[in-house]
Formats: structure tokens, C-alpha cells, sequence
């Protein structure tokens, strides 16, 4: 296999007491999709804003492209070609959905027009190395080449017909489109999203994760933290539990997602010794768990709550 | 990161995008028009004067004085904003810089605005560096104490500046640097000033600061994913904004001759600047200039009219101006344009709790 | 002998540092809880502590009622005007900008304090009291002046007050809830426009008591309303906003810093020390030095 794109050694980070993420190794490779999963708490969102910079890690470090990148700030990492959602969207209200996009042209990763992967390997914060013949340097690109760039990236989330409004106008869905498209205008290498599914209904899934295989295709390094787990089967690659901030399992999807601990994680201990103790509105509503105990998460909607 | 974003809660209408029609390059005429606009209104600026006499011409001056420090306040306020309520200090350090270079340097004014300006933007980008690191009401407080304290520094070194009973800059004698450029003098230099600063609103509002300071604006955290290096660009912002506000302060200190303490950090006047790019609309070009043009207009004929209840009539207005026209003038009309709602009481509904 | 000197030099200060503190932090207590509970920063503030002075100084002239047992009805009469200012003016912008509502409270201020100087002139005015000059003599020099212990004790144990009554009574909880999280609040019945009202009220109420204090023991014009309201921020930055202690020790810490710093700095430099203090804290420690804000203070990027 080639070495990961963006790793993480030990990774750790406390809010006073509580260790919201405590010694997280993973691994991104081109092309592959990480699954992140776990219950409310368990230190996702934290774990995207450590890789991000957005945090910084009491213990722990990060290697991109096997440089380390601890500690450095947001820009830099976004600049060489990692690129996140928020959980909470956070769109340029005071801007039009088509300048949103723009801002990540202007200031993200610099490279030839027309390509989604982004920057050059290498160094990150300014000196930029390069990988010289398939990424001549392009410099600052004109606000002209910067907009046909955002149109298109826009398109390809389904946003084109509505470039022109407020992104206060937009649906949930669009909203969540419009964090996706944001972060693609930086014409990543690495994805991480935040529970870009959240909010959508049934019918929106199956476009989002269509989109999803077609960035992984253009070889993109993917992290999804999801609580749709039917979407973490039918995607990912590999799988990470995080409970209490600690990774408690990692592996394929249907084998991670039908381990007993897995489950204990996620509907509590009695349910799992017993098959039929407490349970949440949506687990009453499903009458396969009533005969055969705990059903695999992949065939659940959404996490219980 | 998990920030509580409690400063700020959720309004029903939330602030439209300034540009609609922005989907694609705007077409030339929308790139040239606001240029050729801003040298048809300088010339009609040259007209007017012939047309004025002593003093009109005066309060013309002072009216584009503030349009000048209008346009200044708007880029660290109205585009990154971060409210600046310190921003006498810059004008205060400009003009106090200039005077003491013109009284003890013998410097000549042409050079010592100049490095007023860079001194003052210095000093800005220095104080930033720490303090745009501040939120909200913080940074403010923080800023209006930084203006508090060059006032009481400033005070406080009389063999420099004269101290509270103020210091005059040569103007008349063999020994003056400058000579004292006279009503119709100043009334070009300030018209000329305004004139440069509304183009380096127009350069920054439409370059890729712009959007990084808007950007900011609205969000840091997504601003800095979006690789924007937020804390130059708001040091930046701070300094650029600063450094043109020491400029004005520098022309202000060689037209009064003598200036005091009291008056050049005279709180009021960075009140003054918010209140005309907040009603003028912030984060906009031609909304700081119609917002100065109005207020000083309005301060100056109140002040000529009622002398003795000005200021008391000021602060009814801006209560009233603040309640009915919160987004700013510019921005309403905007909207009222766009969804075809015109009345002013919408707003009423929009902040209420 | 010098040295001696020096020493209740020294005394003398600290103590009328910590006496004009105790008023400092009634005159900051209610500017911290309007920006804790509100995100307002109140730049009308110095206005209503000046407005009290002047209610006080009315009261005593007409019928000669010592000011500090007026207090009562200045209190009555500036809760009043806050709570109508806040319902029916404040209240329309809570939502708005940071800039709107700073913008608001200034024009508010420009409004009293004009109003002022049209009905009592510009003139410094004092309260006059019999016992404003008289002063205990204590060990070591150090005299002890009675209209400030009474005015230091007044404003105190209003401060301390306020605190228990924010802890310990239904209203105060309201207002620390609404402050805390106003949809919540909504939900568990509390009326936030009302709620505000009163926090709004009682702040503008107990600046007025400050004024009727600081009357008696100096001089004051409505000049002075900037500077009381310059106050308050720095001791509700030094204490940590919204909490009623923060605002104790920010105002005592204010106190004596001003008092040393008249001692030791040449000129009119001790104004400076308010800023300068304020201006550090807020770069090294802006949750203050006593506990955490109500509001995030910096950005984390």
C-alpha cells in the first residue's frame, strides 16, 4: 500500500479534565475512504479540528505527506490541500452562494485550473516545494479563472441554479452542499467531513454519496465522521470507533459494524447482554431488533439518540 | 472547533449578499463605472468650490474630512468587522506626529504626512498583533483604551508636545516649514484625500483582501480552513486603516494650527465614524461616504441652528437612526430593491428581541 | 522619621485607594451584569451614575434630606427609567450587531448628558453633608474620612446584596438564566423582554445610588459620565463580567491602583493607569482575573 497522505500519531487534547480525544492514530491514503464513528461526545468533531490545526494537540502529531504539521495553523494546512466541513455549516452570509466559493479559489491551494486535487506535496506554510512537471507553479490566479472554477464546482454539487442567492436562502440540504462545494473550491487532496449527511432526507442520500464515491475516485483522501451508518457501509473503506475519545475499534465497515463492543457503544451494555433492554424511539419502531437482539448498525438510519 | 457562538444569536433575516449579480465576472461597465464615478464626483468637488464662500468652504472641508476618516474606520469596522473604537488614537497620533515634526524637525508638511502615516500604521499593526486576537466588545474596550491612553501620554510629555495647553505648528514665519495652505488649500487637500481613499476602498472591496476580510467577517474558523491567514489579514486591515486615519489626523493638525490633546482624541469623533458608516452601510464603498456626507451635514447645520441643543439632538437622531435603519442606508436600499419591501418598520421586527 | 512619613503616606493611600474602590465597584456592578446577562456594553452608564448624583443633589436642596437617605427614592425613580429605556429602546436592537447596540447606548449618552447640561449647567457641584469633612484620626498618621467609609460601606453592601439576591431569589435566577441562555430560558416560562427589563432596571438603579455616593464625597458635572462609564469597564474587565464579586475586586483593584499610582506617577499620568491596566488585562487574561465571561472573548484560530 502507498504511505497515507495525512496521519495522526498519538493524538491527544483535553478540555480542562475531560480528554476529549485521547492517543487517535489514523491513517488517509488516496483514494480511500475513512469511516469516523461513535456516539455524541466521543471526540469526532474535535479529531477534524486537531488534524485541521484548528485545535491544537496537547500530545500527539500529525505528518502530512510524512512532514509534521503539529501545531500549524489552519491556513497553512488548508493551503496545502486539506480541506474540511463544519458540523455547524458556516457559510459567508454577507456573500452570494457563488462567492463563497470564490474565497476558497482566492486563498486555497494553487494549481492548474480544471483539477479537483490541489496542491503540491511537500512543504506547508509557505515554502512550497512542488512536485515540478505535474504541477507546474501557478501562482495567484485571476478573480476571472477563480469564478469559472467556483461555477464548476458548484455544478458538480448541484448548486449551479442557485449561485446567485444568499446563502441564508438556501434548504438544509443546499446549505450542506454549499459547506461541501466550499471546501472543494480549495481543490483538495484530503476531505475531511463532518457529518455532511446530517439534515438530508432519504432521497438526498443517495446523490451526496454518489458524490462522494466520485471524489474518492479522482483519488481524494476521504474522512467522513457520520451517524448515518447504512451511508458508512455503503462508502467507506475502512471504519474508526471513538468512544470517550480513545479509538475503540478500526476496520472494514461490516466486520466493525457487527462487533459486539461496537454495539455496546452505541445502545448501552443491558441492551447487549440481554437483547431486549432499554431502547430508543427509533430502535421501538424497528420490529427486527425485537425477535433477533441487536441488529447491525449498518441497517440503522440514524444513531440513537 | 467547538465555539459557543452565543455573541451573535441567529436573526430571522439574516444580511443579503452585496453583489447579486456576481455569478459570473461582472462585465466591464461594472468594473469602470465606480472609477469614472469617482473622478466626475472629484472634479464636481473642484466645481463646487468655486461656488462656495469662507465659510461653506470650511464645512465642506470638514464634511470630507470625515468622509475620508469614514472610508478609513470601514476597513477594519465594516469589512473585517472588528469594532474599532479606538480609532481617534490613530488620528490623534497622526496629527500630534506631524505637528511635532513640522514644530521641532522643521520638517516640511509634504514629508510629514507621509510618515505620520507610516508611523501611525506601525504603531496599529503592533497593538493589533495582541489584540485582534480579542472578540466583540473586548477588542472595542480594548481599543478605546489604547486611544485613552496616547491622549494621557501624549498629555504628559509637554517638552514633546505641549502637553494639555497644546502646541503650534509654524506657519506664517521665515522659519516655517510649510506654509499655512489657506482655506481653498485645505479645501483641496482634504478633497483629495477623500478622493484616494475612497479608491483604496474601491481596490480593497474588490480584490481578494476584500473577500478575505468579509470572510472574516462573518467567520474566522471557516475563514482560516479557507486558507486564509487571518491574523495578517486583520493586522493588515488594522494597520492600512490606521495608517490612513494618521494621515487625515496629520492634514486636521496643519489646518487647526494649534491642536490639543482634548480634541484630537476627542472620543466622539471615533463615535462620529461609526455612526456614519454603520448608517451609511458598512462593508460597502459608497455606503461610509453617503453616511459621513449625511451625518457631518447634519451635525454641522444642527451645530449652526441650534447651537445650544446640538449634540442633544445628535443623540436623538442616532437612537432614532439606529432603531429604524440598522443595516445602513445602503444595504436597505439594496434589499427594499431586491425583495420590494420598503418599509423602514421591517426592521423594527428584524433585531427586537 | 522620613521613612515614617513615607510609610503612612503609604497607609493613606492604600486607604482611600480601597474607600473610592468599594464606590468603583458599585459603580461597575451594574454595567458587568447588563454585559454578562445582555452582551450590552452600556455606554450610557456614567450617564445614570451622573443622573443620580444630580436626583440626590435636587432631593437635598428642596428639602434638604440627607443623600444617602435618598437613596431609596433615587433608586425607585432610576429603576423606572432604565426598566422603560430597556423595554421600549434596547430591547428593539437586542439582536442587532455588536456596533448597533454600542451605537444606541451612546446616543443615549450623548441625550442625558446634554439634557443634564441644559438643566443643571456644565458647573462641578458637590452634596453637602455635615460629616463630609469630618474624619477618624487612626494610629500611624492615617486619617480616616467618614463620608467615604459611609459611602464605601453603602456601595459594598449593595454589591454584596446584589450577589446574594442574583443567587438566592426567583428574579435573580431568571436573570442569570436568561443571561445563560435565553432560549432555555423562554422555555422554562421566563419573559427575557421582561427579564431584561429588570436586569436593565436594577443596573441603571444601583449606577444611581453610585451617583448619590460619589456626590457626597466629591465634586461631579456631566462630564464625568464618560469616565464613570470607563470605569466600569475596567473593573468589570479586571473582576470578570457578570459576576457581582468580579466587580468587587475589579473596582477595589481599580482603587488603589489609582491611588498609588497618584502617589508615585508624576502629572496627570494616573489617568493613563485605568487604560494601561485595562489594556493588559484584556491582552494577557480577557476572561479577567477573577473567574470566566458569560461570552467568548477571542477568537481560538
Amino acid at each position: 500500500m502507498t504511505a497515507p497522505i495525512l496521519a495522526a500519531r498519538g493524538l491527544s487534547r483535553r478540555f480542562g479534565g475531560l480528554r476529549a480525544t485521547h492517543s487517535v492514530d489514523l491513517d488517509l491514503y488516496p483514494g480511500q475512504i475513512l469511516g469516523v464513528i461513535g456516539p455524541n461526545g466521543a471526540g469526532k468533531s474535535t479529531l477534524i479540528n486537531l488534524l485541521t490545526g484548528h485545535l491544537r494537540p496537547h500530545a500527539g502529531t500529525v505528518l502530512l505527506d510524512g512532514h509534521d504539521v503539529t501545531g500549524k495553523r489552519p491556513w497553512h494546512i488548508a493551503q496545502a490541500g486539506v480541506a474540511r466541513t463544519f458540523q455547524i455549516v458556516k457559510p459567508f452570509r454577507g456573500m452570494t452562494v457563488a462567492d463563497n466559493v470564490v474565497v476558497a479559489g482566492l486563498y486555497g491551494a494553487r494549481g492548474p485550473a480544471g483539477t479537483t486535487t490541489g496542491a503540491p506535496a511537500g512543504a506547508v506554510g509557505g515554502r512550497r516545494s512542488g512536485t515540478g512537471a505535474a504541477r507546474p507553479r501557478a501562482g495567484r490566479r485571476t478573480l476571472a479563472a477563480v469564478r469559472r472554477d467556483a461555477l464548476e464546482t458548484l455544478e458538480r454539487v448541484g448548486l449551479a441554479d442557485k449561485a446567485h442567492l444568499a446563502p441564508a436562502e438556501l434548504s438544509v440540504a443546499d446549505a450542506r452542499r454549499l459547506e461541501l462545494a466550499k471546501a472543494l473550491g480549495l481543490r483538495p487532496r484530503v476531505l475531511l467531513l463532518d457529518e455532511v449527511l446530517a439534515g438530508l432526507r432519504p432521497g438526498e442520500i443517495g446523490p451526496a454519496l454518489e458524490l462522494i464515491g466520485s471524489l474518492r475516485r479522482d483519488g481524494l483522501a476521504l474522512l467522513m465522521v457520520e451517524h448515518v451508518m447504512s451511508a458508512i457501509s455503503a462508502v467507506c473503506d475502512q471504519v474508526l470507533v471513538l468512544h470517550q475519545g480513545e479509538v475503540l475499534t478500526t476496520g472494514e465497515p461490516t466486520a466493525v459494524l457487527s462487533d459486539q463492543r461496537v454495539i455496546a457503544v452505541y445502545l448501552g451494555t443491558r441492551f447487549n447482554q440481554s437483547g431486549s433492554a432499554r431502547r430508543t424511539p427509533r430502535g421501538d419502531s424497528d420490529p427486527s431488533s425485537e425477535q433477533s437482539g441487536p441488529a447491525p448498525l449498518a441497517e440503522r438510519e440514524e444513531e440513537p439518540r | 472547533m467547538p465555539t459557543v457562538d452565543t455573541a451573535a444569536p441567529a436573526t430571522g433575516s439574516p444580511a443579503r449578499p452585496s453583489e447579486p449579480g456576481s455569478v459570473l465576472r461582472p462585465p466591464r461597465w461594472r468594473r469602470t463605472t465606480p472609477w469614472l464615478l469617482l473622478v466626475l464626483a472629484v472634479v464636481a468637488g473642484f466645481g463646487l468650490q468655486t461656488q462656495l464662500y469662507t465659510g461653506q468652504e470650511r464645512t465642506a472641508s470638514t464634511i470630507l474630512m470625515f468622509v475620508s476618516l469614514a472610508v478609513a474606520w470601514n476597513l477594519i469596522g465594516g469589512y473585517a468587522g472588528y469594532a474599532c473604537f479606538g480609532q481617534v488614537g490613530f488620528f490623534g497620533l497622526g496629527g500630534y506626529t506631524t505637528a511635532v515634526l513640522m514644530t521641532h524637525a522643521r520638517l516640511s508638511f509634504w514629508l510629514a504626512l507621509p510618515a505620520s502615516a507610516v508611523l501611525v500604521g506601525v504603531f496599529a499593526a503592533l497593538i493589533g498583533a495582541p489584540l485582534l486576537r480579542l472578540r466583540g466588545h473586548y477588542f472595542a474596550v480594548a481599543m478605546l483604551g489604547v486611544a485613552e491612553g496616547l491622549r494621557e501620554v501624549v498629555t504628559n510629555v509637554p517638552g514633546l508636545t505641549g502637553g494639555g495647553a497644546g502646541i503650534t505648528v509654524p506657519t506664517v514665519d521665515a522659519g516655517a516649514p510649510t506654509r499655512w495652505l489657506g482655506n481653498d488649500g485645505f479645501y483641496v487637500l482634504f478633497l483629495l484625500l477623500a478622493g484616494v481613499l475612497v479608491g483604496v476602498g474601491l481596490l480593497v472591496s474588490t480584490s481578494r483582501a476584500g473577500y478575505a476580510l468579509r470572510a472574516i467577517n462573518q467567520d474566522e474558523d471557516a475563514a482560516a480552513a479557507m486558507g486564509i491567514n487571518t491574523t495578517v489579514a486583520k493586522t493588515m486591515a488594522l494597520a492600512v486603516s490606521a495608517a490612513l486615519t494618521g494621515a487625515v489626523g496629520a492634514a486636521y493638525a496643519f489646518q487647526q494650527v494649534t491642536i490639543y490633546p482634548e480634541r484630537l482624541f476627542d472620543v466622539d469623533i471615533t463615535v462620529l465614524m461609526v455612526v456614519m458608516v454603520m448608517l451609511g452601510g458598512a462593508g460597502t464603498v459608497i455606503g461610509p461616504v453617503i453616511g459621513a456626507v449625511a451625518v457631518a451635514f447634519a451635525s454641522e447645520w444642527l451645530r449652526q441652528h441650534y447651537p445650544l441643543v446640538h449634540t442633544f439632538l445628535l443623540g436623538g437622531l442616532i437612537i432614532a437612526a439606529v432603531i429604524l435603519l440598522p443595516q445602513g442606508f445602503t444595504t436597505y436600499v439594496h434589499d427594499a430593491v431586491r425583495t420590494r419591501r420598503f418599509s423602514p418598520l421591517a426592521n423594527l421586527r428584524r433585531y427586537r428581541l | 522619621m522620613a521613612r515614617d512619613h513615607l510609610m503612612s503616606q503609604f497607609l493613606q493611600a492604600t486607604l482611600y485607594g480601597l474607600l473610592q474602590g468599594g464606590v468603583f465597584a458599585l459603580v461597575a456592578v451594574g454595567f458587568s451584569l447588563v454585559w454578562g446577562v445582555m452582551n450590552v456594553v452600556n455606554l450610557a452608564h456614567g450617564a445614570f451614575v451622573v443622573a443620580g448624583a444630580y436626583l440626590a443633589f435636587e432631593l437635598h436642596s428642596w428639602t434638604g434630606i440627607d443623600p444617602f437617605l435618598s437613596v431609596p427614592v433615587v433608586a425607585v425613580a432610576l429603576f423606572a427609567l432604565g426598566y422603560l429605556v430597556q423595554r421600549y429602546l434596547v430591547n428593539l436592537v437586542i439582536n442587532a450587531p455588536v456596533f448597533i447596540t454600542l451605537l444606541l447606548t451612546f446616543g443615549l449618552e450623548l441625550v442625558i448628558v446634554n439634557g443634564m447640561i441644559m438643566l443643571f449647567t456644565a458647573n462641578y457641584r458637590s452634596i453637602p453633608t455635615g460629616y463630609a469633612t469630618t474624619s477618624l484620626a487612626l494610629p500611624g498618621d492615617v486619617r480616616l474620612p467618614l463620608g467615604r467609609l459611609i459611602a464605601a460601606l453603602l456601595a459594598v453592601g449593595l454589591t454584596l446584596a446584589l450577589g446574594y439576591l442574583m443567587r438566592h431569589t426567583r428574579i435573580g435566577l431568571a436573570i442569570l438564566a436568561t443571561g445563560m441562555d435565553r432560549g432555555a430560558a423562554r422555555l422554562m416560562g421566563i419573559k427575557a423582554a421582561h427579564v431584561y427589563a429588570l436586569t436593565f432596571g436594577l443596573a441603571v438603579a444601583l449606577a444611581g445610588i453610585a451617583g448619590a455616593a460619589v456626590g457626597t464625597i466629591g465634586t461631579f458635572s456631566p462630564a464625568d459620565a464618560g469616565r464613570f462609564t470607563l470605569f466600569s469597564f475596567v473593573a468589570a474587565v479586571l473582576g470578570g463580567l457578570g459576576t457581582m464579586s468580579g466587580a468587587l475586586y475589579g473596582g477595589l483593584l481599580l482603587g488603589l491602583a489609582e491611588a498609588w499610582g497618584g502617589q508615585l506617577l508624576p502629572g496627570t499620568l494616573v489617568n493613563a493607569v485605568a487604560f494601561a491596566v485595562l489594556v493588559v488585562v484584556l491582552a494577557v487574561r480577557p476572561q479577567g482575573l477573577a473567574g470566566r465571561s458569560f461570552y467568548a472573548a477571542r477568537v481560538e484560530v
